[in-house]
């Protein structure tokens, strides 16, 4: 099945990723860059396997080094994200303010089970989307933000002191435009 | 140009080495042996396993043999109480976070985890097993993967990438959820960069990488033809 990968392709973002490469040449590290520019350019934020494959060829970087990279570095999506990302902190100072418990109640709400298929990160490192995919929840160790204890990044930007119902009216709101 | 030479002191005695060896590379020539896990001689040393910790006078910290250059004037510990906690350690954190059960291994007897076990004395560990559920890959038409009994040492990246230059290794994911993975994470049997030498298997310490067909106890590897074979290929012009 694999052989196929390139041809799901389509003529677009090949080219795309051609460039992406031409103007990263050759040198060593540039598959960092390459993924990020490339994830970027994707409409849901993510690296499907079709790209990665093609990556690997075009670079001439073995499969096992790209894959090796897109999984080990957080930034990466192997899944389609959500329209909207709601990262909590778990780092120790928002744990001690509550964030396991946020964190929690934002999963019931949204109606997100913790599935544990062994490679997802387990429960402290998770990233969940929906299924309609308008919101991505995900951890983070820590914003650096510990002052604003308990911290969750709405779309990137930084809400401090967050509780259940101020991060419930945004997501209403979100949610809202979404529609 | 030769290689400089400069002296070292392993255990108090003093030792010539040269310039650019590893402390365990001028260990083994002074005939001590210091314990390793991910250490295969042929290959890039990987520092992945932390079983051939050493003391170095001057520093606090426990250095890697197998990654630690020497230095003029070097004066290093290979034993002691201190190593020996640590290494006893570092095993019992390996053994509970697969599931290492040697009696029903094919490798049980002939596997370099369980030898180490052993030597260091484990009987038991102090920590609590993980129990993980891992797959089995068996869809190479010649061997098999068990994740339960890797302990990620890359041995098998490291024999296929610079052996066999076919780089169908490397590892995925990070923390406890790191795998050896082939290619993009297909099943084995589907890469198309395999090209079924079987190196790995025989560079793998434990039952991980096995042959197919092979029953409990079965499984020996000839680590000793992959270092064969790397000295050979280095001594190519
Ligand atoms: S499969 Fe064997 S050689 Fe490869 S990382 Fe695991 S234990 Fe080491
Ligand atoms: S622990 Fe949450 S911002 Fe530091
Ligand atoms: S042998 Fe040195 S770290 Fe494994």
């Amino acid at each position: 099945m694999h052989n196929n990968l390139r041809d799901s392709l389509d003529e677009k973002e090949r080219a795309f990723i051609d460039q992406v490469i031409a103007e990263r040449s050759s040198r060593p590290g540039a598959l960092l860059g390459i993924l990020q520019a490339v994830q970027n350019h994707n409409p849901r934020n993510y690296l499907p396997m079709e790209t990665l494959h093609y990556v690997a060829a075009k670079t001439r970087v073995p499969p096992s080094q790209v894959y090796s990279v897109a999984t080990f570095y957080a930034l990466f999506n192997l899944q389609p994200q959500g329209e909207h990302t709601v990262s909590i902190c778990r780092g120790t100072a928002c744990h001690t303010r509550g964030s396991r418990e946020l964190l929690e109640s934002l999963v019931l709400e949204l109606g997100l089970g913790q599935r544990d298929d062994g490679d997802s990160g387990g429960a402290d490192k998770a990233t969940l989307t929906t299924a309609d995919g308008v919101f991505t929840v995900r951890t983070v160790a820590c914003f650096g933000q510990c002052a604003l204890a308990p911290v969750v990044e709405i779309n990137h930007s930084i809400c401090g002191h967050v509780n259940e119902h101020t991060l419930q009216r945004q997501l209403k709101e979100l949610a809202r435009e979404s529609d | 140009m030769p290689q400089k030479k400069i002296s070292i002191r392993i255990d108090g005695e003093l030792v010539t080495a040269l310039e650019g060896q590893t402390i365990l590379q001028a260990a083994q020539e002074a005939g001590k042996a210091i314990p390793t896990l991910c250490y295969l001689e042929g290959l890039s040393p990987a520092g992945a396993c932390r079983i051939c910790m050493v003391e170095v006078a001057g520093t606090e910290r426990l250095l890697p043999a197998c990654t630690t250059p020497v230095q003029e004037g070097l004066a290093v510990t290979t034993v002691s109480a201190r190593l020996t906690q640590y290494r006893r350690m570092t095993v019992e954190l390996l053994l509970i976070e697969r599931n290492h059960v040697c009696s029903v291994c094919v490798s049980n007897g002939h596997c370099e985890l369980q030898a180490m076990a052993t030597s260091l004395g484990i009987t038991n560990t102090r920590y609590w097993y993980d129990f993980p559920t891992l797959p089995v890959d068996m869809t190479h038409e010649r061997f098999v993967l068990d994740h339960n009994r890797c302990i990620l040492c890359t041995r098998c990246v490291r024999a296929c990438a610079e052996l066999e230059g076919a780089n169908v290794w490397d590892v995925g994911g990070r923390g406890i959820h790191t795998r050896v993975t082939s290619d993009l994470a297909q099943p084995w049997g589907e890469s198309p960069t395999c090209t079924s030498c079987g190196k790995c298997v025989q560079a793998c310490p434990t039952g991980a990488l096995a042959e197919k067909g092979a029953a409990v106890e079965e499984m020996t590897k000839r680590t000793d033809r992959l270092t064969r074979l790397a000295g050979s290929k280095r001594a190519q012009p």
